[in-house]
């Protein structure tokens, strides 16, 4: 069964198509990436999942239910944005008031574990006002985790998270998908992060979903090249650029990209064989999530 | 451990919703405030006045502004004088609690707390009656320290405390009060709808519904008055039961079809 299943999704603002006909379907146990640049239309229809706007037309549908179902909303948790808290209130009584609206039966129990499992049991006592912006994202997800939901809705929450936060994020939702059956929804523009957990990827663009795939797919679909360093770069590059159908220069890193079907072996024997040019660094890489991502953008300007 | 909202349940959704608010009401500051104001305010317009007070014109003598406690209450005649009497009384509360009403359903839209009541709940209808309900419990002891405070103020400032000379008797006085509270649902209710309107704009509803209640403002003691009767408490009783319906069904269509975040 589906998690989430959108048919036609429609959303605007006035003038403003924000979602123009999404569809999109997220399996069950899913860690669904979806990717999109600012204003794509992610958080739009996040909201719309968690019946926080009204479409304006479309289907959404949440287990097989339609997404108003009362019983299907309540196995949501939701991240998007701002964690809700009372600023003036503590830690502590936000997740009480949380506890109670999900009507969960030990409270104290409950709160404990999920301010754990995000390390933040120390904070329980602090105004939420007075949290830091990286405490208060933590403490976010540990509202959105409060009462095993089947279905969490993350939008940015590895945003303001240090190193340590962002593992132990990624070590909560691996757990929760794979041993909990939980599924997950998160958007994310850090792509490096996402790519470590996702199992599915969408990538939205306009309002309208670009391409949906799973990590295999989208793996497959990232060409392998050689990337190498020479002696001399410009001549290496004019070579190159000359023998193989499709080269890069890569000026972050200072190395030329070779993206055509030969080894590595092969474009260091072809360089030195033929034109005596001496390479001093060689490897083979696959394009990332990152990579893939901006390329398919650039098609699609 | 799993989520316990029985959406299909009405009863446990609004019991769920109820603890939520009434948890949230008593946690925040803003409920102590607007009871203690209700308490001192009669106490310190009936101490304060009694230091105060206009010339008779024919003896040129000073004449206290208050001279009964249940002035504090109301008037008997139903009619609305427009001297200090008329205007600071119990029914200055009202815009008290539409104040409150404004601010308490405002601040679970500025906070974001909204988000994570109607993810889990997609019944817009259980917060409109929760909120109803509780902020109609906090008007009800609004109202009734105000009459404590009224009681403790008559006494310092020496005020008569005599039924019968402002025309009422103490059943009066009880079906006045309660007529004033059940009125009290009405702008419970004009808040709930226009702070459902305003949502994060907490300015806007507060304007709103202080516009609104200046409209109902005169009409006040004439539906309370001190020698009310039976028949004020039903109207009373039923205005508020009608607007509580009435405008919560609208809010509930408000709430369907706006941003909540």
């Amino acid at each position: 069964m589906n998690a989430i299943e959108i048919r036609n999704l429609h959303k605007d603002f006035g003038e403003k198509h924000a979602v123009d006909g999404l569809n999109m379907t997220v399996p069950e146990g899913a860690i669904y990436g979806f990717i999109g640049e600012n204003g794509s239309g992610k958080s739009t229809t996040e909201k719309c999942i968690c019946g926080l706007i009204p479409p304006t037309s479309g289907e959404i549908k949440l287990f097989g239910k339609d997404h108003k179902d009362g019983e299907e909303r309540g196995k949501i948790g939701v991240l998007i944005e701002a964690p809700g808290c009372f600023p003036n209130m503590s830690v502590w009584n936000n997740m009480k008031l949380q506890a109670a609206n999900l009507g969960i039966k030990n409270e104290n129990e409950e709160i404990r574990r999920v301010l754990h499992l995000v390390r933040m049991d120390g904070a329980a006592s602090n105004k939420f006002k007075n949290c830091s912006l990286g405490m208060k994202q933590r403490i976010g997800i540990a509202f959105a985790l409060l009462g095993d939901p089947k279905l969490l809705v993350l939008d940015e929450p590895i945003n303001g998270l240090d190193a340590d936060g962002m593992r132990i994020m990624r070590e909560i939702l691996l757990d929760l998908t794979q041993n909990h059956g939980c599924t997950v929804l998160i958007s994310s523009h850090i792509l490096g992060e996402l790519e470590k957990i996702a199992t599915h990827y969408g990538i939205i663009r306009g309002g309208r979903l670009l391409k949906e795939m799973t990590a295999q797919e989208l793996n497959a679909s990232c060409p392998t090249y050689v990337h190498l360093k020479a002696a001399d770069m410009n001549k290496a590059l004019a070579v190159c650029n000359n023998a193989f159908a499709r080269v890069e220069f890569d000026e972050e890193r200072g190395e030329i990209r070779i993206y055509d079907k030969l080894s590595a072996e092969e474009a260091a024997s072809y360089l030195f064989g033929n034109f005596g040019i001496a390479v001093t660094e060689l490897g083979t890489a696959k394009i990332s999530l990152e990579e893939y991502y901006i390329d398919l953008m650039k098609e699609g300007k | 451990m799993s989520v316990n909202v029985k959406n299909n349940d009405f009863g446990k959704r609004l019991k769920t919703m109820l603890r939520v608010d009434f948890r949230r009401m008593f946690l925040t500051p803003t409920v102590y405030i607007m009871l203690g104001v209700s308490l001192a305010l009669p106490i310190l317009i009936l101490v304060m006045t009694g230091f105060m007070g206009e010339a008779d014109p024919e003896t040129g003598e000073a004449v206290a502004m208050f001279t009964s406690v249940w002035q504090a209450i109301g008037s008997a005649g139903g009619g609305m004088s427009m001297d200090l009497t008329g205007m600071c009384n119990i029914n200055l509360l009202y815009f008290l609690v539409a104040i409150f009403v404004c601010v308490f359903v405002g601040e679970d839209f500025r906070s974001g707390y909204a988000k994570n009541i109607f993810t889990v709940r997609s019944k817009k209808l259980d917060y409109i009656l929760s909120k109803t309900i509780v902020l109609f419990t906090a008007a009800v002891g609004m109202f009734l320290l105000f009459f404590v405070g009224a009681m403790i103020g008559g006494s310092i400032a020496g005020l008569s405390f005599d039924l019968a000379a402002v025309g009422a008797s103490a059943g009066s006085i009880i079906a006045c009060m309660i007529s004033k509270i059940f009125f009290a649902l009405v702008f419970v209710s004009i808040a709930l709808t226009l702070a459902c309107v305003g949502r994060q704009k907490v300015w806007l509803s507060v304007l709103c519904t202080l516009g609104a209640g200046m409209l109902l403002f005169t009409m006040i003691p004439m539906i309370t008055p001190l020698n009310a009767g039976i028949l004020h408490v039903i109207m009373c009783a039923a205005g508020g039961a009608l607007f509580a319906v009435g405008l919560g069904a609208l809010s509930n269509v408000i709430l369907n079809k706006v941003s909540l975040v």
